[in-house]
């Protein structure tokens, strides 16, 4: 073996290797094309072994080919490699590819009642204001829900309130929310600022605008010099919250038996904007609620000296404001409770 | 109430278009509903003279006449009226118009002659009330102008508050407008000419309690001719909502529109002796009403009565007999005050409730009952023809004195938040008819609260004013009354908006705030809230109640007692207050099931109600029901169909969200309305033994589930107890810091008997784990070879860990020994 002889099995090797890398077909070929080679037992190590043959002197010049030779090699492995990985890579991403305008696995979300979901609405916007909920029963004695709320057996007023009576000797279905005012101006002294939401009953018949079954929240403030100014500004802090900062609102005189002066509230008709169409009766307003001051006599059945403590009391529908709110027509649809209407509401 | 502008127009002044004068009435209190015109409906209909009526070439019956419209050819009209002759004027509806009740009048062709529109009555118009003849228009009314400009008419629908009686009647209204306008209220003219025999000489009254009739007026008009009233009458009446009779009949409805008085006519010759007495009924008396109803008479019943016995119920209703009919030639006026509860119960009691009984009431000013009497009296002269016998029989002529309330300028400030002064709150009362007068020297007495609870203060002189009130207004009696009118004569709109200033109630937290967070951990987990009926049919109750209560959680009120009907029931369907809310949700299920719903999981936190003795109790629960697929069904997922274990999962959410531990269940097999295998009790506790929630769960009962005609699929319910549900707030965790060091899982496998309960094993691992057991959680259930018929296999994964070491080898190996010698002591078999 001669410098001459092995220098040239180097070249061979080099461009035989070179030819090999360049149409290796993929990555797991490279890999063995690199064993073959450039391995322990591969065949540069072969053709190097014919070095101690040499003499002395010439043994750093084929050191420094064969050097040149690996790297050669080394370097257009990595470049193949690189490649092929590459392309490798592209054809998984190309075999990985789904339809993505399939819709995804649905998550279920459940709803929450619109009837409810009012009553926490309004209860959030009075709690601003300091209004804490209070509850009390749905059966009950008849003196609390009428007498005690100024409206006597046989009184005119009982009218606005078709009773449903139940077999309990003195009890019916609570007609309002209002004898709440009673139980909690006897629990607790003032400052009150009570808020009482809940289910209520009248004897009437269902349409699309009554049911015998219904909601409401009652609201009450007593202390000493609470003035219905107080009250006006209040409401009209809560339709600006509810229904919109820019929403007109209207104070005007009602009538309750419980509150004295009464008041009847009306924000702009929210589908006409006040210039008058068949939801609002061509009035351009919407009553929301009734208020008033609380009467007298209600502040004595309720254990406070109607000298001293004077306030206020308002109550609403809570469906009543969820239609406005929500553009619907018909209140039937909240108690019953088809799927369809009830998943709207998040 | 319904108010025709022009009938308000004849006692005030109205310079306001109906729009302006609708608001003002409302910002006053009496909301106008509605604004109705009426003739805008009469299109293409004018006034025309006949300028000649003949026979009908070809049909007896009809005629064939010539009218001028004023312009133009005169029409041929076809006609089939017999009360027209030539020179009457009119109403033609020309073709083209249309008539209430959307009628299109065209050119139409009448055997064989071509008619150029309609003559009409007064019934098609809905102008009056006669649909036998043609309307005759007075000989005046002009020519050719559309009928609209003549006897148009707006109608303003006024709710007239319970509290407001004095308002019930075109006078009061016009008294509510002259407030606005302060213009003068014109009082309808009463002034009569009286000929014959003294009303006296004629009629008596006796009244037997005076509680009960405190005044009578009774007038006898003579010689009535009765028949139709003048069209002008009955234009209005129609206007006004009421249908004309006769003229005797429209005489006194006209009155109570006019002056809220109901008045009652009697035929003078049903009147036995010309003697009344105004009596209670006595017992077995019977009376045939106007309604041809014969009614067995209630002793607390009020009559008019005459020696032979009842005319008529007081208030209410007249009798058959002494009905004014054609025959009648003599009226008696009955002008009368009634208790207002005894006309009330009555009415009531009969289920009479009219316009009249209505007014009663209320209440009625005593001193309409003569200028009622009398203005009737004139108008049956007047329409009727009938001589007015001079005086009238008065059972107490005085007039009541008004009432004074005395009020506090100041206080009305303090309740109004306004800054009004004496004099301007003075003219603003005088506005409604009251005089204002200085106190007397000295200490007043100011009523601040009437009724059952009277109480008065002591005010000083000077620092109030005292209210001389109207008559008619029985509505004003304290000073809070006074008040109102001020705010509401100067306008609410003027009331200043301000925010409370006084002192902010110390916290008290929400009641509903548990509530709350139930209703959104159940809505992160897919239900939705429902809201059903708590009163239910007896039927549900039958069907679906628990055969044993569901237990309450601690502080939560047990369900007790027996159901409570109602006594007044709407209908049968909601008649009975629920104890349970399984069966409204079972409806719920069943009502979206049958509008093609696959996939139902629903909840509702609602009230269940009992009677104890004479108490009532009320308690909140918590229901779920769950049916069909309980994952939404999608294209990249099988359908699975909601079983026991999803109630379970949502219950262990719950569980965890409140802070509790892993509920425990226990079979039961006794529920009737559940699967008896597939049916528990669950128990959740805190960490200090507490019940935090409580309740059953289960596969409804194939039965039950078709009673519901609930068909495909099981249906599982549950019904909860939670602790905090009435009043609770959420419970505040505590937090653990985690450990450390690495935790150690070891698995083991028992094989017991089918029937053996896996949570019975779970607790024997978790009491006999030592301290280093962390958790307990079965993960595999197996049956099938190798393992013999009947028994399963049961796969526990369990967690060691420890605070402050990491664990030893030897220590797991020990504890894990326990465990399953304990598991064999329990009768099972340790698996390979
Ligand atoms: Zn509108």
């Amino acid at each position: 073996m001669d410098l001459v002889q092995l220098t040239r099995d180097l070249e061979d090797l080099r461009a035989e290797a070179l030819g090999q890398v360049a149409v290796a077909p993929d990555s797991a070929a490279l890999e063995e094309l690199e064993i073959e080679v450039l391995g322990k037992k591969g065949r540069l190590t072969g053709v190097l072994r014919g070095i101690g043959a040499l003499a002395a002197e010439d043994r750093p010049r084929v050191g420094a080919v064969a050097n040149t030779v690996r790297q050669t090699i080394e370097a257009a492995l990595r470049e193949r490699g690189a490649a092929l990985r590459n392309s490798e890579l592209e054809a998984r991403l190309r075999l990985e590819r789904v339809d993505v305008t399939t819709p995804g696995r649905p998550v279920r979300r459940g709803s929450l009642h619109p009837s409810i979901e009012a009553m926490g609405d309004i209860a959030r916007i009075f709690a601003q204001f300091g209004f804490v909920v209070h509850e009390s029963p749905e059966v009950e004695d008849d003196r609390t829900n009428f007498q005690m709320l100024n409206i006597p057996p046989d009184h005119p007023a009982r009218d606005l309130w078709d009773t449903l009576y139940v077999d309990v000797p003195g009890h019916l279905l609570r007609t309002h929310t209002s004898p709440g005012q009673i139980r909690v101006m006897q629990a607790m002294r003032p400052p009150i600022r009570a808020l009482l939401p809940g289910r209520c009953f009248r004897y009437e018949a269902v349409d699309a605008s009554h049911g015998f079954e219904f909601f409401q929240v009652e609201g009450l403030m007593v202390d000493e010099g609470t003035t219905l100014g107080d009250l006006k500004g209040l409401l009209d802090q809560f339709a600006h919250a509810m229904f919109g900062a820019r929403k007109r609102t209207r104070f005007r005189p009602g009538y309750y038996p419980f509150t004295e002066p009464s008041v009847a509230f009306d924000v702009e008709c929210l589908v006409c904007g006040g210039s008058g169409c068949p939801a609002c009766g061509r009035s351009g307003w919407m009553t929301i609620l009734g208020a008033g001051m609380v009467h007298p006599v209600v502040l004595q059945y309720g254990g406070l000296d109607p000298e001293r403590y004077q306030g206020f009391a308002f109550g609403m529908g809570p469906e009543r404001i969820s239609m406005l709110k929500h553009g619907i027509t018909d209140l039937r649809l909240f108690m019953e409770n088809d799927l369809r209407f009830l998943e709207q509401f998040r | 109430m319904r108010v025709p502008l022009s009938w308000l127009r004849e006692y005030v002044d109205v310079d306001l278009s109906p729009e302006a004068l609708a608001e003002r009435l409302t910002l006053l209190g009496m909301e106008v509903k509605s604004i109705e015109r009426r003739g805008a409906e009469w299109q293409n209909v004018v006034v025309g003279e006949l300028l000649s009526v003949d026979r009908h070439p070809r049909a007896d019956r009809l005629s064939l006449t010539r009218v001028s419209v004023g312009g133009g050819e005169p029409l041929e009209v076809v006609c089939g009226a017999t009360n027209i002759a030539a020179g009457q004027r009119v109403p033609v509806a020309l073709p083209g118009a249309v008539l209430p009740g959307d009628r299109r009048i065209e050119r139409t062709e009448k055997m064989g002659v071509v008619s150029n529109g309609m003559l009409c009555s007064g019934d098609e118009l809905r102008l009056t009330g006669d649909a036998d003849g043609i309307l005759i228009l007075p000989s005046d009314t002009p020519l050719g102008v559309p009928l609209g400009d003549l006897f148009g008419d707006v109608v303003l629908d006024v709710d007239v508050k319970p509290n407001r009686g004095d308002a019930l009647s075109i006078v009061g209204l016009a008294r509510e407008v002259a407030a606005v306008t302060e213009a003068v209220v014109r009082w309808p003219d009463a002034a009569l000419t009286e000929a014959g025999p003294p009303t006296v000489d004629r009629l008596r009254v006796d009244i037997e309690d005076p509680s009960l009739c405190p005044r009578f007026v009774g007038r006898w008009v003579a010689g009535v001719r009765v028949g139709p009233s003048p069209d002008r009458v009955q234009m209005r009446l129609l206007a006004a909502g009421i249908r004309p009779i006769s003229n005797v009949v429209d005489a006194s409805n006209y009155v109570m529109m006019e002056l809220g008085k109901p008045i009652h006519t009697f035929d003078a010759a049903a009147i036995h002796d010309g003697r009344i007495v105004v009596r209670l009924a006595r017992p077995g008396e019977r009376l045939t009403t106007l309604d041809h109803v014969e009614r067995e008479l209630h002793a607390e019943t009020l009559l008019i009565a005459d020696p032979a016995g009842p005319l008529a119920i007081a208030g209410v209703m007249g009798g058959a007999a002494s009905e004014v009919s054609d025959a009648t030639r003599d009226v008696v006026v009955e002008s009368a005050i009634f208790d207002p509860i005894s006309i009330r119960r009555t009415a009531f009691r009969y289920g009479l409730r009219s316009e009249a009984s209505l007014r009663f009431e209320k209440g009625q000013e005593h001193r309409l009952a003569r200028i009622g009497a009398d203005r009737t009296a004139k108008l049956l002269a007047d329409w009727a023809g009938g001589a007015v016998a001079p005086g009238a029989l008065d059972t107490n002529p005085v007039d009541p004195e008004p009432g004074r309330v005395a009020f506090r300028p100041a206080r009305v400030n303090l309740l109004l938040g306004t800054s009004l002064s004496a004099p301007e709150q003075r003219a603003l009362l005088e506005r409604v008819g009251m005089e204002i007068e200085t106190a007397p020297p000295g200490d007043v007495a100011v009523q601040v609260s009437a009724g059952e609870r009277p109480l008065t203060v002591v005010a000083a002189a000077a620092e109030t004013l005292v209210a001389v009130v109207p008559t008619w207004r029985r509505d004003i009696a304290i000073e809070a009354d006074i008040i109102e009118e001020v705010a509401r004569v100067r306008g609410y709109e003027l009331i200043p908006a301000t925010l409370p200033s006084t002192p902010v109630p110390a916290f008290r937290s929400s009641p509903v705030e548990l509530r709350d967070g139930v209703r959104g951990a159940l809505v992160g987990a897919g239900l939705a809230e429902v809201v059903t009926h708590a009163l239910v049919s007896p039927r549900h109750l039958e069907r679906a109640s628990w055969a044993r209560p569901i237990t309450a959680a601690d502080g939560e009120t047990a369900a007790a007692g027996t159901p409570i009907s109602v006594t007044n029931p709407l209908s049968a369907d909601h008649a009975i207050l629920r104890q349970s809310l399984v069966a409204d949700l079972l409806d719920v299920v069943s009502t979206n099931a049958r509008r093609g719903r696959t996939d139902v999981a629903i909840f509702e936190v609602g009230r269940g109600y009992g009677r104890v003795g004479e108490a009532t109790q009320e308690w909140w629960r918590l229901g779920i029901a769950l049916w069909g697929a309980f994952e939404i069904p999608a294209w990249n997922r099988p359908v699975r169909d909601a079983d026991l274990d999803d109630a379970k999962g949502v219950i262990e959410l719950l569980a965890r969200y409140l802070g509790l531990g892993a509920p425990t269940y226990t079979g039961i097999a006794d529920e009737p309305i559940l699967h008896p295998g597939r049916a528990a009790e669950a128990v959740a506790r805190d960490d200090q033994g507490g019940t935090g929630l409580t309740g059953r769960l289960g596969e409804l009962h194939p039965g039950l589930a078709e009673a519901w005609e609930i068909r495909g699929g099981s249906v599982v319910v549950a019904e909860l107890s939670i602790r905090g549900l009435t009043t609770g707030a959420l419970p505040i965790p505590r937090a653990v810091a985690p450990s450390r060091y690495p935790d150690v899982e070891r698995d083991v496998a028992v094989v017991v008997d089918e029937a053996r309960p896996s949570g019975d094993l779970a607790a024997v691992i978790r009491t006999r784990g030592g301290p280093l057991l962390q958790d307990v959680r079965l993960f595999d259930v197996y049956r099938g070879a190798p393992l013999a018929d009947g028994a399963r296999s049961l796969a526990f994964r369990l967690r060691f860990a420890a605070e402050d070491r990491t664990l030893a080898e030897a220590e797991i190996e020990a504890a894990m020994a326990d465990v399953m010698n304990a598991l064999q002591e329990a009768g099972g078999r340790i698996r390979g």
